[in-house]
């Protein structure tokens, strides 16, 4: 199947510095794709870029089987099909809501274009502020206007620039999982960038991760958090902290005990843990607590692992700091890296 | 397809200094004496740093009184301070001359009651520089009343927790500070001095800017005139390159802080009111006292009602005709700036040129013209007049128009590309309309100032075509100054409505709020 959205080695540079290096992904229709990196990653240039908005300096975007920029030629980001929401939804303060979202319709009959823009409305569940001032609205409301709008000239791919960042934490989960149903619903391709890990596990089908310029690593969010490639794409999806370890023979140990490591070459190694991997256990390791922290249900613990501070959750009687607590380690947090921390030496084991 | 536009835009501009710098090498020169050129510069030169300084000190302290201070009267002077731009030069020096003449009554009745005259004689450089400064200082004063009100008020509160009083906090926090923006209105009331023609030719002070027009009216000598204008255009180019620095300077100025206005500090009564009568001195000697003085002697003569008339319908047209042309033009240059900057630099150099040099220039090429088709004479003259209000406004307009532009958020040009407009559509569907305010605040700087011109509409107009500016300039040369006041007084009325607006849209401006809205 010819993917919808295809990048080729698109690089682009801003005088000296590469914001964007060598990067290939495909995007399949209705698929929702997520592009999570910290900020100034070059994710929203390489947004832009697909949008039209940029030129790129190497490389080969093609939309639908089409090249639609290459470092000869571009074509104008009307002419690409694609639609973009930005990350302040841009919405044309001179416009009301209506206008807003039929401004892209320019080729159709004014009933047309009305009727058009009360579908769209409808399916979005904003009729009812067709007349209603941009400023006026909350800041879901004018996304869902925003998408609307790009959605009215029925683009081939959706972008989202951070999408919900300006939405605050309990009104963001439910106005990202209403839009997202509404999105699949209409059977959409879709880009959002984000830098926020929790939002991109929770969205995506298809997960990419960029850090200075290039992707890291694809795959689905499963398993980009299980099976990273380094310490770096690890992070760029959760917490994880790195202990010293040594292979012999298959094995690795650690402070916190040893773990079976099929394939990994003998010598020194980084081994990489999410919070999960620690686990409060009776016969598990001993280590000094060095600080308590009160956390409403519980404690958060920070314990020494050999040099190394990691934080643990602790819903017992909380030993004070200098105290010594016994903890196990989880195979299935933990993973194994080479002693760099790049690249990865093994499978993960199972 | 902007940047072509753009750069025909630029062109209007480049069309007359080119033009000036031709003549000035051409054959043809008048018998002009070195001496008197040179005396000339002098003058201009003492001028322009007499107006400097006295403007930068007017100018300053009245924006600091106003903007950090509470005292009688003060919300009024906040905006009518100003308002002597609506005011042309040669009007106040048409209202001082006739009260300060030494025949006249206020000198009179000083003898009879003391003995003793006043030591000072109002046709002379010091009573140019007088004039002028009193003409010019709403230059220097908005200037400085925008800067002081985008201090980051903890700037001065840090100042004066650490124990300096208003004095101390002025010179050691505020002026360093604001010390760009000072810079950039004193260039502009420098600027216009060197422009002025009507009132230092009035009060028989001999510079520059007359000498082009003498050269060309007198002498005939387009050449000679030409001549007089480079060393002009010269100092034109210093006095923009202090402009632009403080304009650099300004955005370093207002920061990304938090935006919050220093807090103004009430005044005991005596200062207060000393503050008070500063404030109304400077309003007085700028508009109230010659308004005033030419508005008491209307009576005198009945004006000639119907070809008061004729001017009024011709300024208006030619301010409305050189408004539309100037923002229509300033708008495209601002649009094309964007990918090639170097078009408004050289666009600003108009506004310093001055407008009889604008219009020598312009000779040249109208002549080609002249010779191809002979018929065209009255219809040509006006559209070089509109050209060389173009020309010479250009940057004036500019700077209101980008700064409306840059306020748009650069994602609602491009939210619209990406809805399949092309750049021209998106700045046709969403860029003009949000600079909306800035537009017509642009086109009212232009008209204002088109209705106060004099030098280059008198070398331009048409024959028998005049403006109000051109018949107060004709009866005032007849020492009819009873009938200049009617005119001068009529180009008052016809601006003041449009610098009130514009004062309080400078003042609405103050906070850099990101954006423009509307509901």
């Amino acid at each position: 199947m010819t993917p919808l959205l295809e990048l080729r080695q698109v690089s682009r540079r801003f005088g000296s510095r590469v914001v964007v290096d060598s990067v290939s992904l495909e995007l399949h229709p209705g698929r929702i794709a997520c592009l999570l990196g910290p900020s100034g990653c070059g994710k929203s240039t390489l947004l832009r870029l697909v949008a039209g908005l940029d030129r790129p300096d190497q490389g080969e975007i093609r939309i639908g089987g089409q090249c639609v920029a290459s470092a000869a030629s571009a074509a104008p980001p009307e002419a690409r099909g694609v639609g973009l929401v930005f990350q302040d939804n841009a919405l044309f303060p001179h416009l009301d809501v209506e206008a807003n979202v039929g401004f892209g319709l320019s080729g159709l009959s004014r009933a047309d274009r009305r009727r058009e823009v009360h579908r769209l409305l409808d399916q979005f569940q904003i009729a009812r502020l067709a007349s209603a001032w941009p400023h006026s609205l909350s800041g879901g409301e004018q996304q869902r206007v925003a998408i609307a709008r790009a959605l009215a000239r029925a683009p081939s791919v959706l972008l989202l620039d951070e999408p919900f960042s300006g939405l605050d934490g309990v009104l963001k989960e439910a106005v990202r999982s209403a839009l997202l149903d509404d999105l699949r619903r209409l059977g959409a391709t879709v880009l959002v960038v984000t830098h926020d890990p929790e939002e991109a596990m929770a969205i995506a089908d298809d997960l990419f991760l960029m850090s200075d310029g290039r992707i890291l690593q694809a795959g689905s969010p499963e398993v980009l958090y299980r099976q990273p490639v380094g310490l770096v794409a690890a992070r760029l999806l959760g917490e994880m902290v790195d202990i010293p370890g040594m292979a012999v023979a298959g094995r690795v140990e650690t402070v916190l005990g040893a773990l079976a490591a099929p394939g990994v070459n003998d010598g020194p190694v980084r081994v990489g843990l999410r919070p999960e991997a620690l686990q409060p256990a009776g016969d598990g390791a001993a280590v000094r607590v060095l600080a308590r922290r009160f956390a409403g249900d519980g404690y958060r613990l920070t314990l020494d692992l050999g040099g190394v501070a990691a934080s643990l959750r602790w819903r017992q009687a909380a030993p004070a700091a200098g105290e010594t607590v016994r903890v196990r380690l989880d195979p299935a947090g933990a993973v194994v890296f080479g002693d760099a921390g790049e690249p990865q030496v093994s499978e993960r084991l199972p | 397809m902007i940047g072509v536009l753009a750069a025909c835009a630029a062109a209007v501009v480049l069309l007359p200094l080119s033009g000036v710098m031709a003549a000035a090498f051409g054959e043809g020169a008048a018998r002009i004496p070195l001496s008197d050129v040179l005396r000339y510069a002098g003058t201009t030169a003492v001028l322009a740093l007499c107006v400097g300084a006295l403007t930068a000190v007017a100018g300053a302290v009245a924006a600091w009184l106003v903007v950090m201070h509470r005292f009688p009267g003060r919300s009024v002077f906040t905006w009518a301070l100003a308002l002597p731009l609506a005011m042309p030069a040669f009007a106040l020096a048409y209202g001082y001359a006739d009260l300060l003449d030494v025949a006249g009554p206020l000198r009179s009745t000083l003898r009879e009651t003391t003995g003793q005259d006043l030591p000072f004689e109002i046709r002379s450089p010091g009573g140019a520089v007088f004039v002028l400064s009193a003409a010019f200082y709403p230059y220097v004063f908005l200037a400085m009343r925008a800067a002081f009100l985008n201090l980051p008020g903890s700037a001065m509160d840090a100042a004066r927790m650490l124990g300096l009083g208003s004095t101390a906090a002025f010179f050691r926090v505020a002026l360093p500070l604001t010390r760009p923006a000072l810079g950039a209105g004193v260039a502009l009331a420098v600027m216009e001095t060197l422009a002025d023609y009507g009132a230092v030719h009035f009060l028989s002070v001999q510079t520059l800017t007359t000498g082009v027009v003498r050269a060309w009216s007198v002498y005939g000598s387009t050449v000679s005139a030409a001549r007089f204008a480079l060393p002009l255009l010269a100092a034109a180019a210093v006095l923009l390159w202090i402009e632009r620095a403080g304009r650099r300077g300004r955005v370093h100025e207002t920061g990304k802080t938090r935006w919050r206005s220093p807090d103004p500090v009430p005044l005991g009564r005596g200062p207060g009111l000393a503050a008070a009568a500063f404030c109304l001195f400077l309003l007085c000697a700028g508009l109230l006292v010659p308004a005033g003085w030419l508005l008491a002697h209307l009576g005198a003569q009945s004006p000639d009602w119907s070809r008061l008339a004729v001017a009024a319908r011709n300024s208006l047209g030619l301010g409305l005709a050189g408004a539309l042309v100037t923002v229509g033009l300033a708008a495209l240059l601002a649009l094309g700036s964007e990918r090639r900057p170097q078009l408004v630099r050289l666009a600003s150099l108009g506004y310093a040129t001055p407008g009889a040099v604008m219009a020598i220039g312009l000779l040249a090429p109208a002549g080609v013209i002249w010779s191809l088709s002979p018929g065209s004479g009255t219809a040509l003259a006006l559209v070089l007049l509109v050209l060389a209000y173009a020309a010479r406004l250009m940057a004036a307009a500019l700077e209101p128009i980008d700064a409306g532009l840059t306020r748009i958020r650069p994602s609602l040009p491009q939210a619209a590309q990406t809805l399949g407009r092309s750049e021209i559509g998106s700045v046709l569907s969403i860029r003009l309309p949000l600079a909306g305010g800035s537009l017509l605040t642009a086109g009212l700087i232009v008209l204002v100032d088109i209705l106060k011109e004099l030098p280059a509409t008198l070398i331009l107009r048409p024959f028998n075509f005049d403006t109000l500016a051109v018949i107060a300039n004709n009866y005032a040369l007849d020492e009819r100054l009873g009938q200049a006041g009617a005119p001068s007084l009529l180009i008052l009325l016809l601006s003041l409505p449009a610098v009130i607006w514009l004062t309080g849209r400078i003042a609405a401006a103050a906070p850099p709020n990101g954006r423009e809205t509307r509901p």
